[in-house]
């Protein structure tokens, strides 16, 4: 699926990721873990083709693409989406023009026909309840006013809607209280399949008790320090990443 | 030689024009209204135009307008029929009254005032000022100074017509009240058209109006309004004001709102027309109680200047008042907002807001925000904020990462920040119809926007 070959990036000059390497393959889900400021949000923005972010070197091949080639959009169109940590609040478009429009760019970048309004309806009220969100978000602007949780289910809802091939999930949990993280989490489950790949980004073990990673992979300083299954993640839960980084230093 | 201290070399000009306004119809209005015009033009006479030399007029310079002699468009002026443009005016989709003029003049045929629950007057001022000669005489010219304030002097000297509402106590009026003004091109003079009205919605009472301001062709006219709204205890008014003359007129509007206690009333400007356009727009806020929202969104494009000048005086306490006022600016226009806000020493517990965003889509487009605050109450949350910018890119991101082009992603966010605003709109149908107007305005200058439904329902 995505090809991640040492990829190095800078952001106002100061580099952040350091030569990462990660391939996944459909129907995996990865969980890249690491301390503050180790570059994990960074890798997501990256990927998704922030315009803040500089790519200094390196290469990733998405489906056997160029896709740091590529512009956010067509990375969007192509598959590639991202969860954001923050979603920006978006005055005056609402929330089903803003997502009919990416659903139609995307259908129609996959040579599927554009959905109308009363398909398109249809469709986000199905994958409204995936997420458990209330209908009165349909027509409300984009994020604007919604709680913190809230924010995080309206990324799941787009993520539902758009069926992306890659999704990486950026601190999805953080802000969320439990009930919340159930759902979010829940929703993300329903929406794997053997055919799509899903990237998780967080600082705590806890979103894996519900999303169930095929890998662990820890991130410190920019570069990918420790790989394993499952289980790494409670490791890293009962000994925190102060012993790993105590063994990087001791390398 | 500098740019004089005032603009009095016109005066000559419109001394003679009043004393053709006094043989050509004017002379048919009772004397008092006679006598309220002479004291306006006297007061004119005094200063004359303002120049930028005065405070209130730095950065809106209006010498294309003291420099042209304004003819004024009198009952008897032969008028090029707009008739067939008339119904593209009217507001769709909304059972409305209409109360029509065209170049200052009322238009009979093209009006249609429905059946009004008892004691509502709607009519002509020029009606008003002989059937309801005590009322009016009551309100005009109580809430609008002249001194200073040479539009209004100007308007009242050549009081003529315009929309007389009074509603009485504990009546809400269903439909909206659709004030429609029209101007057109008459050979090939300018012509002034001034416009008057005047508002009074008594205790408990609701209403709603339109203003719409429009063109039937690109006239070089000065439209000359003023407006004056008083809205008693616990009344609840909206006021949405449609200015989309063509770029070639001028427009000047001084309206006036003195609201008493527990009163609500909701003001929006839009303001999309003319070459120059000022709105001068006051509000007293005179009981305690009392809640007013004053709202408006700009668009400038090619070398148009809109200039909103608005002053919120809180008298009493426990008032709230918001301003948002947006401005989207293309090509070498400028706007202006001066927004003062003006709380008195007994006003406690005011909370006021006021916020002026500018989208500057243009390397040369000017914008001048100012805000003033005078606050002389220490129990207060009074709060302001100006920007001035392009789209920010942080939002352009998130759109494009859902799949949407940089370019659709460009016309999203900037009807989404005209909607924004035009959502604080009460009235569905007015809302809708504005909405209607500013994706209009976008397209001409961004092309095709895909569907009107970016903006809210």
């Amino acid at each position: 699926m995505i090809e991640i070959k040492n990829l190095h990036a800078n952001v106002n000059g100061k580099e952040i990721l350091r030569g990462i390497n990660l391939s996944v393959k459909a129907g995996e889900i990865h969980a890249i873990m690491g301390p503050n400021g180790s570059g994990k949000s960074t890798l997501a923005q990256v990927l998704s083709g922030h315009p803040a972010y500089e790519v200094t070197q390196g290469e990733v091949l998405f489906q056997g693409q160029d896709l740091l080639e590529m512009e956010p959009e067509d990375r969007a169109r192509a598959g590639v989406f991202l969860a954001f940590q923050y979603p920006v609040e978006i005055p005056g478009v609402s929330n089903s023009y803003f997502l009919k429009a990416g659903l139609n760019e995307v259908r129609k970048a996959n040579g599927l026909e554009e959905l109308d309004s009363m398909q398109f309806l249809k469709l986000l009220k199905e994958k409204m309840k995936i997420v458990e969100m209330d209908q009165s978000f349909i027509n409300r602007p984009v994020n604007e006013g919604f709680s913190g949780g809230e924010k995080k289910r309206n990324e799941i809802l787009q993520m539902a809607v758009l069926e992306p091939k890659l999704a990486i999930l950026d601190e999805t949990d953080s802000g969320l209280d439990i009930d919340a993280l159930k759902i979010v989490a829940e929703g993300v489950n329903k929406l794997k399949s053997p055919k799509n790949a899903t990237i998780v980004v967080t600082h705590y073990q806890r979103l894996l008790n519900y999303i169930v990673p095929d890998f662990v992979h820890v991130l410190v300083k920019g570069q990918i320090v420790k790989s394993g299954g499952k289980e790494l993640a409670l490791e890293l839960e009962a000994n925190g990443y102060d012993l790993i980084k105590e063994e990087i230093g001791a390398m | 030689m500098g740019e004089p201290m005032s603009n009095l070399h016109n005066y000559n000009h419109y001394v003679s024009e009043f004393e053709s306004f006094g043989k050509n119809g004017a002379s048919e209005y009772p004397e008092w209204v006679n006598t309220l015009r002479r004291s306006a033009l006297a007061v004119f006479a005094e200063k004359g135009f303002p120049t930028t030399h005065d405070e209130n007029w730095k950065y809106t310079n209006i010498a294309p307008i003291a420099k042209t002699s304004f003819k004024y468009a009198s009952d008897k002026l032969a008028l090029d029929d707009p008739g067939h443009q008339v119904g593209s005016f009217m507001i769709e989709g909304l059972e409305h009254h209409s109360i029509v003029f065209i170049n200052g003049k009322f238009s009979k045929e093209y009006s249609s005032i429905d059946e009004l629950p008892a004691g509502v007057i709607v009519t002509t001022m020029r009606e008003a000022v002989r059937a309801n000669a005590e009322l009016v005489k009551k309100y005009i010219s109580q809430y609008v100074p002249l001194e200073n304030n040479a539009f209004a002097a100007l308007n009242t000297a050549f009081l003529n017509d315009g929309v007389f509402v009074y509603v009485p106590e504990d009546v809400e009026i269903d439909k909206p009240i659709h004030c429609l003004f029209i101007t057109s091109k008459a050979g090939t003079e300018h012509y002034a058209v001034h416009i008057r009205n005047l508002i009074i919605v008594e205790e408990r009472s609701k209403v709603r109006f339109a203003f719409s301001y429009r063109s039937s062709d690109e006239n070089q006219n000065l439209t000359n309004v003023v407006t004056e709204i008083v809205a008693k205890e616990g009344s609840d008014v909206e006021a949405v004001k449609i200015q989309k003359e063509s770029d070639s007129t001028y427009h000047v509007e001084n309206f006036r709102l003195h609201q008493f206690a527990k009163s609500t009333v909701n003001v929006f400007s839009l303001a999309l027309g003319s070459a120059i356009a000022r709105n001068d727009m006051s509000v007293i806020i005179d009981g305690e109680g009392a809640d007013c929202n004053l709202n408006g969104l700009y668009f400038t494009a090619g070398d148009q200047l809109i200039d909103h000048h608005t002053f919120m005086h809180h008298i009493h306490p426990n008032c709230p008042s918001h301003e948002l006022f947006k401005g989207i600016l293309y090509g070498n226009s400028r706007a202006v907002f001066n927004g003062k806000v003006y709380v008195e020493p007994e006003a406690q517990k005011t909370d006021s807001k006021q916020t002026n965003r500018n989208l500057l889509l243009s390397d040369t487009a000017v914008v001048d925000t100012k805000p003033e605050l005078e606050i002389f109450a220490d129990d207060v949350k009074c709060t302001h904020g100006a920007a001035v910018g392009g789209l920010d890119p942080v939002h352009a991101f998130y759109l494009k990462s859902r799949g949407i082009s940089a370019e659709n992603a460009e016309k999203m966010l900037t009807v989404g920040f005209a909607a924004e605003v035009t959502g604080k709109i009460v009235t569905p149908e007015i809302r809708r119809y504005v909405d209607v107007l500013v994706v209009d305005r976008l397209r001409e200058k961004l092309g095709s926007l895909g569907l009107p439904d970016i903006v809210h329902n």
